[in-house]
């Protein structure tokens, strides 16, 4: 008999063969912890709040930890993670917030992001893109947590993970479709609402860009 | 918003798909198109490079979240490492 392998050999070599507990928790924190601060980030835009974000990635290393012999070894472990967190989000967080059941979150989602858009068609002349870069990190921040949790999920998904549309469909359980105009008017309102922080900070004046 | 010419794809169209232009998520004729249009059409490629500077600012302003200390080592000890206590061997003892 060949001496045993290591938990990682072992599985590369035997995937029909279980692993211990102990060789799966090894493997799950060598594997999955690596995704902590990636994680982390999207949590906290997720939830708008640090003491949240970090209930709501323990409960999610929980969860993937107990759903882990089921993953399919090989497969995007990052992309799962993130559904982990997506799912557990909505299932946990959001039910916890108590909306109103006849109320769809979508079409809440969908009435807020109408009143951005709306207000930023309406209003005079955009500032310059460059005044926007004049914007602080806490500024896009706050313009982030103003647009609603799809649109916000899938612009940092795309943008900060660099997750692919298909990717992002399947983390935020949509069509592809469906992610593509998150993304699109997730950017747009964002664009938006950097311009009225802009214009509030005296940005665009600064800038040559508001004139009458 | 358009420069007033006429283009092989309408303005609409290429705002429309700028997103999923820039993330790479549109077929190679379609990309190649709008790729045409934006070397032509300076409103629509202005729109281009704006999509890109916020994309940007999202970016950096992520960069500047900081996981709280020691949440590492409470998944660590919670989640991963309490396994090792629970295998059946134990369990009989």
């Amino acid at each position: 008999m060949p001496e045993a392998p290591s938990a990682m050999d072992q599985h590369s070599s035997d995937p029909s063969r279980e692993l211990s507990d102990e060789e799966l928790s090894t493997l799950f924190a060598t594997d999955a912890l690596p995704y902590l601060d990636q994680l982390y980030g999207t949590a906290l835009r997720m939830t708008r709040s640090p003491a949240d974000a970090e209930d709501l990635v323990q409960e999610t290393y929980a969860k993937a930890f107990a759903a882990y012999r089921t993953f399919q070894q090989g497969t995007n472990l990052r992309a799962w993670l993130f559904r982990i967190l997506r799912n557990t989000f909505i299932n946990d967080y959001r039910k916890a917030q108590r909306q109103p059941r006849f109320q769809p979150t979508d079409e809440l989602g969908d009435a807020q992001m109408l009143d951005i858009e709306t207000r930023s068609a309406g209003g005079s002349r955009s500032a310059e893109i460059e005044a926007l870069e004049l914007l602080g990190d806490d500024d896009v921040s706050a313009a982030l947590a103003e647009i609603p949790e799809e649109f916000r999920t899938a612009v940092v998904l795309a943008d900060v993970e660099g997750f692919s549309y298909r990717e992002i469909a399947d983390i935020m359980d949509s069509p592809v479709g469906t992610v593509m105009s998150r993304v699109h008017r997730g950017r747009k309102a964002l664009r938006g609402l950097l311009d009225e922080y802009a214009k509030d900070r005296g940005l665009v004046g600064a800038q040559g860009g508001e004139q009458s | 918003m358009s420069c007033g010419r006429p283009h092989e794809t309408p303005c609409s169209q290429v705002v429309a798909s700028l997103s999923a232009y820039i993330d790479g998520e549109v077929g190679a004729e379609e990309y190649r198109l709008i790729a045409v249009h934006l070397t032509e059409c300076p409103p629509c490629e202005h729109q281009r490079q704006e999509v890109r500077r916020v994309q940007a600012l999202v970016v950096r302003a992520s960069a500047s979240i900081a996981t709280p200390e020691g949440l590492r080592a409470r998944i660590q000890a919670t989640v991963v490492s309490d396994t090792s206590h629970r295998r059946p061997a134990d369990d009989q003892e």
